[in-house]
């Protein structure tokens, strides 16, 4: 199921023209749903048990850049539970950027009813959202469910 | 290199990225979690940020945060200093002295009261 | 008021950043490269920082001016001696930093002109020797670092004479031994931590005379028997000694430890525990006991009232004490799993229970009190039993019961009654449980297992079963006609190698309510080998 992330900078540029609308795919991990919140980027080590819960503000969408695996050979948590965490620490959705891990994807396939939705990007999408969080760049997402065409592929 | 990782790696990173700053650090410094805005990164310090202490492990230290009314501690239990209103006795931050000790506006600690 | 270099203050040092604290300066000269003490530092000095430079020596009198300095950070240098002298003149410092140089011994002639020095951070050095004299004048020091050094004994008469010392940590070292009255002077102290060296044995005098501490840290290190030592701790409440080779808890063993909060002792060997060992803690709020493969009976927690949760798992205990709950008043999570309980009690005093897990066991079967008016027990785990009946009103006094695990039992029916809230149903594996169950029995349902495909068609799963996911595939415009940004992306070339599975033996919960009707997974989902009609 897709998604479609519209990014909205909180210092509005007159023009618009630097409001975002990007494509991801929903997770099967949680619920498919739209969600909206204020951007905030979480480095992938601070979604451990034993980091600390420094956001307290409720509301806001996480965006968590992966590194790739082999810059991280213990993961503290598997990505299902690091999901599961960020929406126990006040996230409405999570958006990880899977440029650099593609196995991501396939480790978040297992249903485990996360009511927080989890969307993942990646390349020249995930780029311009990055682009954004490198530049401090405060903005406000909605992800919206993109609705599928009326008749599905049959093989 | 990968193509991802930043050649200004701040001083004390082992590992580093662009968008997430350190990823791991030099031997005997702490990995600290910075956050400035909406960004967070990894930063690789000698001592954790007021607020903060550090935990030495052999695979790795890291900050831990003080508890709400304190500025700096020597652990979560043992406060160094408080934050403002609160006096300093023992390790603990008291909104005011036992009985027995005074408070010391002056140090912001709680003082014993010599009869 | 800050400066910066452009605009420095007539005494802010080049290259450093200052800014003014009232009268005083805060002077900021870490990461610049320095290899020696700047000259020009302001007498009005009240904070200087040259931390992570490449500073390897300091001359004597480098600070003779700063009368009113009261931190100076020296940490993450190249310092391996400091000369007597080089700290002359610091009447007023407080806090002073040298970890993370290249001491091998403590400067102890340096130290000696600070008599108001509170906090000194000697950790992260290679220190082997600490004279007996080094810390002889620091009347006011309070928190000492000596962690992440290479000392493998106690400095019993460095540390005769620190009255004020409160706060020490000697973790990370090679300390294998603690002797009779180590720290016997050292009566302010209030937090210890010795985690992390190899100490073996502990004499029985070892902590005598420490009248404050208060926080106990022995853990990862190699000691054998259980530290009888802390009998002298009265004021003990945290006590760590995890990660050890401790055999057995004797009776009697925190006796003189009434005010414990905190006893963190996982990750030991640990076969036997004494039946009245964790009695009269009336402050210990958190017991975890597992894998002591010797207990046979649940613990005499009498004078224990306020435990709130308690696991002892991977034991022997066969049965439950009909009054545990009035011994446990406060307890909101118990874990037994893995034990051999074949009858459970009432818990219906434990009135603050919210999570029971109780599985792998041998129960047999769930009365109407079993579970009797705990309004707040929202998760059970029951999973891996033999349960061959449920009394119809098991659950029906339980409001707020969301998560349910009755996997790989013998259940030939599931009494409905107050079931009605379960997010989460778990019934895999009771492969007499052949009815269907409608939509309307589990209306807020999430997850649902059960032992057969055709009981998930009720849940729209067969629909999903001609829909197969499309993979994630580049797409041109989007619904609203603006460009969508095109990418060619082939980021899932069709083989699931996934080498991480999630970790699924935790039972993942989300009591929160989803905006939308949420999509419910139940499993196992229909297939062409798995109709949705029950043929037999």
């Amino acid at each position: 199921q897709k998604a479609i992330i519209r990014v909205i900078p909180l210092k509005m540029d007159p023009t618009g023209k630097s409001n975002l609308t990007l494509e991801g795919v929903f997770a099967r991990v949680a619920e498919v749903m739209p969600a909206e919140g204020k951007l905030l980027q979480f480095h992938p080590l601070s979604l451990c048990n034993t980091s600390e819960d420094e956001h307290t503000v409720r509301g806001f969408i996480t965006i968590v850049k992966l590194e790739s695996p082999e810059r991280d050979p213990h993961p503290c948590l598997s990505l299902a539970n690091k999901a599961k965490l960020a929406g126990e620490r006040g996230a409405e959705a999570i958006l990880f950027d899977i440029t650099d891990d593609e196995g991501a994807f396939y480790q978040l396939q297992e249903a485990m009813g996360l009511s927080h939705p989890v969307v993942l990007i990646s390349g020249r999408d995930a780029e311009l959202l990055m682009e954004m969080v490198n530049n401090n760049q405060e903005a406000q997402v909605k992800i919206e469910v993109k609705e599928q065409p009326k008749w599905p592929e049959y093989d | 290199m990968p193509p991802n990782v930043s050649q200004g790696c701040q001083g004390g990173c082992a590992t580093c990225s662009d968008y997430n700053g350190c990823m791991s650090c030099k031997p005997r410094l702490f990995f600290f979690l910075e956050r400035t805005g909406m960004k967070q990164t990894g930063v690789c310090l000698p001592s954790c940020p007021n607020g903060y202490y550090g935990i030495r492990l052999p695979e790795k230290n890291t900050c831990t945060k003080c508890k709400a009314d304190c500025e700096t501690c020597f652990y979560d239990s043992f406060c160094t200093k408080c934050k403002r209103s609160f006096y300093l006795h023992s390790g603990k931050c008291l909104k005011t002295c036992l009985e027995g000790f005074e408070n010391n506006n002056h140090t912001m600690e709680c003082t014993s009261i010599v009869h | 008021a800050a400066s910066t270099e452009q605009d420095p203050l007539p005494s802010c040092t080049p290259l450093c950043r200052c800014h003014r604290d009232g009268v005083m300066l805060w002077v900021e000269c870490s990461e610049l490269g320095l290899s020696a003490v700047p000259g020009s530092l302001s007498p009005f000095t009240a904070y200087l920082d040259l931390s992570m430079n490449n500073i390897s020596e300091i001359q004597p009198h480098a600070f003779y001016q700063l009368r009113f300095l009261e931190e100076l950070r020296l940490s993450g240098n190249q310092i391996s001696k400091i000369p007597w002298q080089a700290f002359s003149g610091l009447y007023s410092l407080k806090v002073l930093m040298l970890q993370n140089n290249q001491l091998r011994r403590i400067p102890a002639e340096a130290l000696r002109d600070l008599p108001n020095l509170q906090s000194l951070r000697l950790d992260a050095n290679f220190i082997s020797l600490v004279p007996d004299r080094s810390f002889e004048d620091l009347r006011s020091l309070r928190h000492l670092w000596l962690d992440d050094n290479a000392l493998v004994e106690i400095p019993i008469r460095a540390l005769n004479n620190l009255p004020a010392l409160q706060a020490m940590t000697l973790a990370l070292n090679r300390i294998q031994y603690i002797p009779d009255y180590a720290f016997q002077n050292l009566t302010s102290l209030v937090v210890l931590h010795l985690h992390n060296n190899q100490i073996r044995s502990l004499g029985m005098h070892c902590f005598n005379g420490l009248h404050s501490l208060e926080t106990l840290d022995l853990n990862y290190n190699e000691l054998v028997d259980f530290p009888v030592a802390i009998s002298n701790l009265g004021r003990l409440q945290e006590l760590g000694f995890h990660n050890n080779n401790i055999k057995a808890i004797p009776e009697k063993a925190f006796e003189g430890n009434p005010l414990l909060q905190t006893i963190h002792f996982y990750d030991n060997p640990i076969q036997s525990v004494g039946k009245s060992t964790f009695q009269d803690l009336p402050k210990l709020q958190t017991l975890s006991l597992n894998g002591a493969t010797d207990i046979r009976e649940f613990p005499d927690l009498t004078g224990t009232t306020s435990l709130e949760t308690l696991s002892l798992t991977r034991a022997g205990i066969w049965v439950l004490p009909r009054g545990m709950c009035r011994q446990l008043p406060d307890l909101r999570i118990l874990e037994l799993s893995r034990n051999q309980i074949e009858e459970l009690p009432s818990f219906h005093c434990c009135q603050k229970l919210e999570e029971i897990g109780l599985h792998y066991n041998k129960i047999r079967e769930i009365r109407a009190d079993t579970f009797e008016q705990l309004l707040v027990l929202w998760s059970i785990d029951l999973s891996n039993n033999a349960i061959q009946n449920i009394h119809p009103e098991a659950f029906v006094t339980i409001r707020s019961l969301v998560r349910l695990d009755l996997s790989n039992n013998h259940l030939a029916t599931l009494p409905l009654a107050g079931l009605s809230g379960l997010a989460y149903l778990k019934l895999k594996g009771n492969l007499a449980l052949a009815e269907s169950f409608s939509k309307e029995s589990f209306p807020k349902i999430r997850v649902l297992e059960v032992p057969y495909a055709y009981q998930c068609c009720a849940y729209g799963a067969c629909n999903s079963f001609f829909q197969p996911n499309s993979l994630w595939e580049a797409e041109g415009t989007g619904p609203e006609g603006n460009e969508i940004h095109k990418r060619n992306l082939e980021l899932f070339p069709g083989h699931t190698d996934s080498h991480y599975d999630p970790d699924m033996d935790v039972f993942q919960l989300e009591t929160e309510e989803s905006k939308l009707q949420p999509s419910i997974q139940c499993t196992p989902s229909p297939g062409p080998f798995k109709p949705c009609d029950y043929l037999f």
